[in-house]
């Protein structure tokens, strides 16, 4: 799905990521961790055609991303930033709407497609209070669901989220956990930046950590005390319980 | 009350102001004269007619130029005025009048293509800013802005102090916006254009919508920031570069108005446009209004009108504002 290649980037002389490769499965749930600094967010912007990498190459279903228009880009993949930047008011249904944007052209309305994807968010992720409301009078944790509600009605294989759960209350947290595992259900491939790896790791397919820019490791996931403590200088154990695996930091 | 009614409700006002402001000015007139034949059915037909729907687009331009532009810099402070898009369109004028280069081109006069071109090199210069300062944010571009206002101003002044003064006085007095000298040519022309601003607002709604949620954001939806960016910013020249030649830099509207909109009106695009374009008319065919009433029989140029009360106003609402948050 996702391949790149010895990407680099740099601003000015400073690199900020250097030599990076991976490739991502269809259906994959990668989990991107490292420290502040490490480049994970510019990695994502990266995968997403934000900004471009000065070496290496992306490609995306095989194609490389260069080869891809803007809009056809946004029927592949998908790109929800670590805070979103509503200053002026706008109403919610019209956020989700905008989802159907790469979709359209500009003599056309809407379509039945378009509607019925609208109408299915609206009740998957139980939206119905929100949609007549000015995004700007919403929580931060209701913002974030109608952020990734927008992502569901674009309707991309390929989910780039930047640490979704910043700033959020456990219950929307594990709100948004499940509202994510259901997108992958469906069938969708998430790539997912956080330092949050005691909430992220049981629903983790893969890892790929990053240090000072570098890839630190990439591949399936597995507990693996030795790169946790590389990476965040601190010792995680595991249990199980009631089924579910359980990791936290020990010290 | 529902934002349908507040626009029909705003929509009545207007029209009533519409109606009855060419009556009043430095001669009183009554509603016989439209259909007499004397010198003060002229006055009607040939100087008010024209001059209250010059008032009403040009209002309409600025306003919707001020939303549009607040849209793509996603701040409330960013409008023509203030990214010396109009002092550039001003200074291109001052530049076409002082220099008395005359002729035209497609029927438009050499002050409407100076005042574009004016417009467009501020409009190139923020967009130049822009790029060359890569990640800049929308603040730096904001800064250039207020820099290139400083600019164009001072050029106009330049031009001023360092020609005869035998037309100085007329120039001034057009700085100062005005929508007096006005016929019925540039109220049509203004009107196509305000035709044309509408269709384009609502052709791309999508976009503007877009642009307005963050770069990052509508990036992500497929929308090309670039390219409609410079699209964007060119059609911004065009309208207020067509505003500013016939009527002067009139300030405040594109800046109170949009925020008006917004504060009494919806969060909503399509009502937030057409509140917009209606406040917008109506407050300067108000202002002007006032502009012929106040101290008459002097015809106060309405730019100063605008400032004058448009200020304090503004200044009014935001404090009222800062009440209601704390």
């Amino acid at each position: 799905m996702i391949k790149a290649s010895n990407l680099s980037y740099f601003i000015g002389k400073k690199p900020i990521l250097q030599d990076i490769d991976f490739s991502v499965q269809k259906n994959d749930f990668v989990l991107i961790f490292g420290q502040n600094g490490a480049g994970k967010s510019t990695l994502l912007k990266v995968l997403a055609g934000i900004v471009s990498a000065q070496k290496g190459s992306i490609s995306i279903a095989g194609k490389n991303i260069h080869d891809y228009s803007r809009k056809e880009l946004a029927t592949m993949l998908t790109y929800l930033p670590q805070s979103d930047e509503f200053v002026l008011p706008i109403m919610v249904k019209d956020v989700l709407l905008s989802g159907r944007y790469p979709y359209g052209s500009l003599f056309q309305n809407f379509s039945h497609r378009d509607h019925a994807l609208f109408h299915e968010a609206v009740e998957y992720f139980s939206l119905g209070d929100l949609v007549n409301r000015n995004i700007l009078t919403l929580s931060g944790g209701e913002r974030q669901k109608v952020m990734l509600a927008t992502a569901f009605i674009q309707d991309v294989p390929i989910i780039l989220f930047d640490e979704p759960m910043n700033f959020l209350d456990p219950g929307s947290i594990f709100q948004m956990i499940k509202m994510l595992q259901g997108l992958q259900r469906l069938g969708k491939t998430i790539v997912l930046v956080s330092h949050l790896i005691e909430y992220f790791f049981p629903y983790a397919s893969k890892l790929l950590a990053l240090k000072n820019g570098k890839k630190y490791y990439f591949g399936e996931k597995k507990f693996c005390p030795e790169l946790f403590k590389a990476i965040y200088q601190v010792d995680y154990k595991r249990f199980f319980a009631e089924n579910r695996e359980i990791i936290f930091v020990n010290e | 009350m529902s934002m349908n009614k507040k626009i029909w409700l705003l929509g009545l006002v207007v029209l009533i102001l519409l109606i009855f402001s060419p009556f009043w000015g430095t001669i009183r007139l009554n509603w016989q004269t439209i259909f007499a034949n004397d010198s003060n059915s002229f006055i009607f037909w040939h100087l008010r007619i024209p001059r209250v729907l010059l008032g009403f687009v040009a209002g309409s331009i600025l306003a919707l130029s001020g939303l549009i532009c607040q849209n793509l810099f996603k701040n409330n402070l960013a409008t023509p005025d203030i990214l010396g898009i109009s002092s550039g369109a001003a200074a291109g004028a001052v530049i076409s009048i002082k220099f008395k280069l005359h002729f035209s081109f497609f029927g438009m006069g050499s002050i409407y293509i100076f005042s574009y071109l004016g417009a467009l090199s501020a409009v190139l210069f923020i967009f130049f800013m822009a790029r060359m300062i890569k990640n800049s944010s929308l603040y730096t571009i904001l800064m250039s802005g207020v820099a290139i206002n400083f600019f164009f101003s001072s050029i106009i002044v330049f031009f001023q102090y360092i020609f005869d003064f035998s037309d100085t006085f007329s120039l001034v007095r057009w700085l100062m916006g005005g929508i007096s000298v006005a016929g019925y040519r540039e109220a049509m022309f203004l009107s196509v254009l305000l035709l044309l601003f509408l269709l384009l607002v609502f052709l791309f709604k999508r976009e503007f919508l877009l642009i307005s949620a963050g770069d990052d954001f509508a990036q992500s939806k497929g929308l090309n920031i670039t390219n409609f960016r410079i699209f964007s910013f060119l059609g911004l020249a065009l309208f207020v570069g067509a505003v500013v030649s016939t009527c002067g830099p009139i300030g405040f509207v594109a800046l109170i108005v949009p925020h008006l909109s917004r504060l009494w009106g919806s969060s909503q695009y399509t009502q937030t446009v057409l509140f917009s374009v209606l406040l917008g008319g109506g407050l300067l065919v108000l202002a002007d209004l006032l502009a012929r009433i106040l101290i008459a029989p002097v015809d106060i140029p309405v730019g100063i009108v605008t400032s004058l009360l448009g200020a304090p106003f503004f200044l009014f609402l935001l404090f009222a504002q800062l009440k209601k948050t704390n």
